[in-house]
């Protein structure tokens, strides 16, 4: 089992999530920060920090909204052999990840899965309807 | 090989909740089951690759199933295409 933690600006990743349940009408297991805007980020740390050491058996994905942002920023100094940080997930992405969760996957193949998904999840949809035609 | 052809009956098509519960169903079965339209064929176990297919209300989806228990999984999958993915009874 793959743990993950959402970190965005604001509450786009608790929303993010929430939606995600809602499509596939289960709980998810992902834990999420909101980024309160007002802070320097150590509160975040600590939160960060708290999430790894529960988790510590496992491997962890922290999602973040975009590189070089805050929540990405902060997440960055925490990537390890069992902790990868990926930014700019979206809702393809996210349900990439939760199809995968529970599998028996190395995080190393799981992220590029995930980034593949995201990635292919923005479309340009005149010029992907066009092709089809 | 088993292969069965469905219409798509709901209103809102092969939308998010309903790629999820059909990729959800497909994943309960052992065979490798696949989603035909047009000249796309998708696996029906992957929630977006369902979603690229972009298919509409009216539109028809073959199903294909291969392996040990593909009748069921064509029959279960058929079964949701004409319960309307659940959304409208």
């Amino acid at each position: 089992m793959i743990k993950s933690l959402i970190i965005t600006h604001g509450n786009l990743g608790g929303e993010m999530v929430q939606v995600a349940e809602k499509i596939l009408e289960k709980k998810l297991d992902i834990e999420n920060i909101s980024f309160d805007w007002k802070g320097d980020g150590t509160e975040m740390v600590s939160q960060i920090e708290r999430f790894i050491r529960k988790n510590q058996e496992h491997d962890i994905i922290i999602f973040t909204d975009m590189f070089g942002g805050s929540p990405a920023n902060v997440s960055t100094p925490f990537i390890g052999s069992k902790i990868e940080v990926v930014s700019g997930i979206n809702l393809p992405g996210l349900l990439k990840f939760v199809s995968y969760q529970s599998q028996k996957i190395k995080l190393k193949d799981l992220v590029k899965i995930i980034e593949r998904g995201a990635i292919e999840g923005i479309t340009i949809i005149s010029e992907y309807l066009g092709e089809k035609k | 090989m088993t292969e069965k052809t469905l219409i798509i009956l709901n209103k809102l098509g092969l939308h998010a909740r309903a790629a999820a519960k059909l990729s959800h169903l497909a994943n309960m079965y052992n065979s490798d089951i696949y989603l035909i339209y047009n000249e796309d064929k998708i696996n029906a176990k992957s929630l977006l690759g369902i979603l690229t297919l972009a298919a509409s209300v009216g539109n028809e989806i073959t199903v294909q199933a291969i392996g040990n228990d593909e009748k069921a999984a064509v029959a279960a999958l058929g079964d949701l295409f004409t319960q309307k993915f659940d959304e409208e009874n």
